[in-house]
């Protein structure tokens, strides 16, 4: 039996962000969305409601699409981190984020970050149905545009008949 | 808001894990925290210790076999639903998870901590009490199974005892003459239900021969609709349904009124949502097609 709690107040924290390998000693209640934003010092990824309903502070974590308000930095030690800033290359936009500014997929782009990796971490094939676009970007909130630019910017750039 | 200062454990073993919740009375066992990291970003939960099972070896196994699917504790709601050989076994599952919050929160939230958690509107625990699912718990004491409809005792309270950790669920391999469904009211696709019921329903000749009908979002936890199960019995795709809905409204007796809903109108959506579970499953010729 253990007699004292074995938690510990501070952790070690080893991902790659970007393709870009960091520790760090963060406390242990520091959640992701601030270990990018604070300490890592990535500011395109938005902090909303923190409490895992907009979707604003999307990001990937090996591959998956996550709630960085909803995780802590300690919980995803040795993974690999996506944000918004590794989807351009040198300037150049994606084709999604490319649809997104001819579509005016957005007003005040505070949501944007966060719909651009939602939409990053997916494969098209699964979502080639207006009705399967429309519950994904379910997950994410925007307050400006009532998504019907975010939606065709998505059909379009998937080929998805809108 | 963000968590208040807690100490975090990231043990390998269930016994460590065991062993650290018990240093603690308010220690929290993490798992997806999908509930639990937004619950102390509020400060409506402030544990002094973290029990991370993210990392417990044993506790990742996602098994199908003869009698069913078993899923250990830190197993996502996304790895369930996307595996083909669970979709075969327990179809409901699939159907289910598509209910549940969004693909960024299916991502890290496991089918066992919405368990553990119990929010009276989550599709999970009634899932796993129509399915007739089994929990597999864990303490000092030793190891123990209960049967889901013996778990849920309310709003955010279950039989899990202090220091005990749910460590997996097996769901029975659903029975080739019964389709599991669940349907629910809410105001956003992915949002905690207003109403809701999950139904395994067995048919014959295109009537129903045996129903459990759970509701959830109606009271405080998941529960059978007796009146519902009874008067589904015999029903036809082409029947009137005005018994089924009036039993399944008066097995609403304790909705509950807040700022979504009123009591009222939980218990015609789920005299509605009876019908329209019942019918939809009618409508696949009892074979779930569709559905």
């Amino acid at each position: 039996m253990m007699d004292t709690n074995p938690g510990l107040r501070e952790v070690d924290v080893s991902v790659s962000i970007n393709g870009t390998q960091v520790s760090h000693r963060v406390p242990a209640r520091l959640l992701l969305s601030d270990f990018i934003r604070d300490v890592v010092g990535l500011t395109g990824t938005h902090v909303g409601c923190e409490h895992g309903y907009c979707g604003a502070c999307t990001v990937i974590v090996d591959g998956d699409a996550i709630r960085s308000c909803s995780t802590l930095a300690a919980q995803i030690d040795g993974s690999a981190i996506r944000t918004v800033e590794d989807l351009a290359t040198d300037g150049e936009l994606t084709p999604m984020q490319q649809a997104f500014h001819e579509n005016h997929a957005m007003q005040c782009g505070f949501c944007t970050a966060g719909f651009l990796m939602t939409l990053e971490s997916v494969d098209p094939d699964g979502y080639q149905e207006k009705e399967q676009v429309i519950d994904l970007l379910s997950g994410n909130l925007c307050r400006c545009t009532g998504y019907h630019n975010i939606f065709n910017a998505v059909c379009s750039t998937w080929g998805v008949d809108s | 808001m963000k968590p208040a200062a807690f100490d975090y454990y990231r043990p390998g073993t269930v016994e460590d894990a065991l062993a650290a919740l018990g240093t603690s009375e308010t220690a929290k066992v993490l798992a997806g925290g999908q509930s639990l990291i937004p619950a102390m970003n509020f400060r409506l939960s402030q544990p002094d210790l973290l029990v991370d099972i993210g990392g417990v070896g044993g506790l990742d196994r996602l098994e199908v076999g003869p009698s069913g699917v078993t899923i250990g504790a830190s197993v996502t709601q996304s790895r369930v639903m996307a595996s083909d050989e669970v979709a075969i076994a327990v179809p409901g599952l699939r159907r289910a998870l598509r209910h549940v919050a969004h693909l960024q929160i299916r991502n890290r939230g496991t089918v066992c901590g919405s368990l553990a958690h119990a929010d009276p509107a989550a599709e999970l625990p009634a899932l796993a009490v129509a399915c007739g699912a089994t929990l597999f718990l864990q303490g000092t004491a030793g190891r123990r199974t209960v049967d889901a409809g013996d778990f849920f005792l309310g709003p955010f309270w279950t039989d899990l005892a202090e220091g005990e950790i749910i460590t997996g669920v097996h769901f029975p391999s659903e029975a080739a003459d019964t389709v599991t469904v669940l349907d629910e009211l809410a105001w956003r696709s992915g949002d905690f239900a207003i109403t809701g019921l999950a139904a395994a329903l067995t048919t014959r000749d295109g009537t129903v021969s045996g129903a459990r009908l759970v509701s959830f979002g109606v009271g405080g936890a998941p529960r059978r609709m007796a009146g519902a199960e009874q008067a589904v019995l015999g029903f036809a795709l082409g029947d009137d349904s005005s018994a089924l809905y009036g039993a399944a409204y008066e097995d609403g007796f304790d909705a509950v009124d807040d700022i979504h809903a009123s009591a009222e109108y939980r218990r015609e959506a789920l005299g509605a949502l009876a019908v329209r579970s019942v019918r939809a499953v009618l409508a696949s010729n009892g074979n779930g097609t569709g559905v």
